[in-house]
């Protein structure tokens, strides 16, 4: 994989002993205080409208975390001594969605999840099918399809790593699909809510539809948070019920390709798919499960909903900075255009079927 | 990426555990309040 600020390198973050723990610090410091740097801009934007007697536009915190860090990483760049840590923010991120289980009595989730369940079913198969054609007009190779049939259907970066493993596929495959889904997520940050406030969308279709159509997790739950906060929350469940999927159509393509002689074969099915089940699923479903038997108090319960916000506050800081337009822009036009008339049917796609269950279950 | 050592617990792993040790911190009134 290219040694970029603009992919994860979280497999560098992870490692777990003591002198990668320190490396860790200055960059979970300047995410750190880029986020909050984010979440004082909102605050003050506020407090000056309300001084002056001024209508402001009440910008998320969210956005101002991303953009400052974009601007970091587009202009000067992130210095290598903080790139361990910038990368700790997909830690936060599934840290934060766990915490968020708090937030959901597990009814809801189960009410909600289900209809989600359903959408997400019909989304990936539309998107499989949808980009594997889009992807053989354009002559792509096989493998590369694949990957950004997963990136976009199932959960971005992780199912596009997940896969990479299982098929066998080229790292300069790999590379071009994480590519060109993150290069599309970061458009969605600023499209998505945009077309959410055109259409008038309550906050509970918005989330629904990001949790859907955008692919990968930081982004979905950033460009949920910045509609709303109750957005947000619904864009996670969405995109939850797809994380929890990503085990089922790797295997599926594992088990493809294998049959084509072009991969290992899948000796142990049971094994494989719980090792790609994301665990913090699990984790979010745990939290749920005690704030629904009243195992917290409400306040506690507030508690843990802003530690959630401030591990998301992380996520979204790191979001900005790891995203470098110059090097996404090194991996080519093609993979990207594909992606691109992709991303968009599949919005448009996902949009049609949110209206539709707003209509027929009055989310 | 190939060439870097796969952590023995994963990022998932460490993020539930974690969120499970705040969520006990809080529950048990150790951690009281964390203000937004």
């Amino acid at each position: 994989m290219a040694s970029s600020a603009a992919l994860p390198q979280t497999h560098t973050a992870a490692r777990s002993n003591g002198a990668g723990f320190f490396r860790l610090i200055p960059g979970v410091l300047l995410l750190i205080a880029v986020g909050y740097a984010g979440k004082f801009i909102e605050q003050f934007i506020a407090h000056y409208g309300k001084a002056h007697h001024l209508v402001l536009p009440n910008i998320e915190y969210v956005l101002w975390a991303i953009v400052i860090g974009l601007v970091i990483a587009n202009t000067v760049g992130v210095p290598e001594i903080f790139r361990p840590g910038v990368a700790t923010y997909e830690f936060w991120l599934k840290a934060g969605i766990v915490l968020l289980g708090a937030r959901f009595i597990l009814g809801d989730i189960l009410r909600l999840g289900g209809i989600s369940l359903i959408l997400v079913f019909i989304e990936l198969a539309l998107a499989l099918t949808f980009m594997t054609y889009l992807g053989r007009g354009f002559k792509l190779p096989p493998k590369l399809i694949t990957l950004l049939a997963v990136g976009s259907s199932v959960c971005g970066v992780s199912a596009i790593i997940a896969t990479q493993g299982a098929i066998d596929a080229d790292e300069e495959d790999s590379s071009y699909a994480i590519a060109a889904i993150l290069a599309l997520g970061a458009i969605s940050l600023f499209v998505f809510p945009l077309v959410g406030h055109a259409l008038h969308l309550s906050d509970h279709a918005y989330g629904l539809w990001t949790g859907l159509a955008v692919d990968n997790t930081a982004e979905a739950t950033a460009a949920g948070a910045i509609y709303s906060d109750a957005a947000g929350k619904f864009a996670v469940l969405a995109k939850t019920c797809r994380n929890a999927l990503i085990g089922f159509v790797v295997l599926g393509y594992a088990i493809y390709w294998a049959s084509k002689g072009q991969a290992a074969e899948v000796t142990n099915k049971g094994a494989f798919l719980w090792k790609k089940f994301p665990k913090f699923v699990l984790g979010f479903l745990l939290i749920s499960l005690l704030a629904t038997i009243g195992f917290f108090t409400k306040p506690q319960l507030g508690t843990l909903g802003n530690l959630s916000r401030w591990a998301f506050l992380l996520t979204f800081a790191g979001v900005g900075l790891r995203t470098s337009f110059r090097e996404l822009g090194k991996q080519g036009v093609r993979p990207f255009i594909v992606g691109a008339v992709g991303e968009v049917a599949i919005a448009l796609i996902t949009l049609g079927l949110v209206v539709g269950a707003d209509r027929l279950f009055h989310l | 990426m190939s060439t870097s050592v796969k952590p023995r617990i994963s990022i998932d792993t460490w993020a539930v555990l974690l969120s499970l040790v705040l969520a006990l911190l809080v529950r048990f009134g150790i951690l009281k309040t964390v203000p937004w």
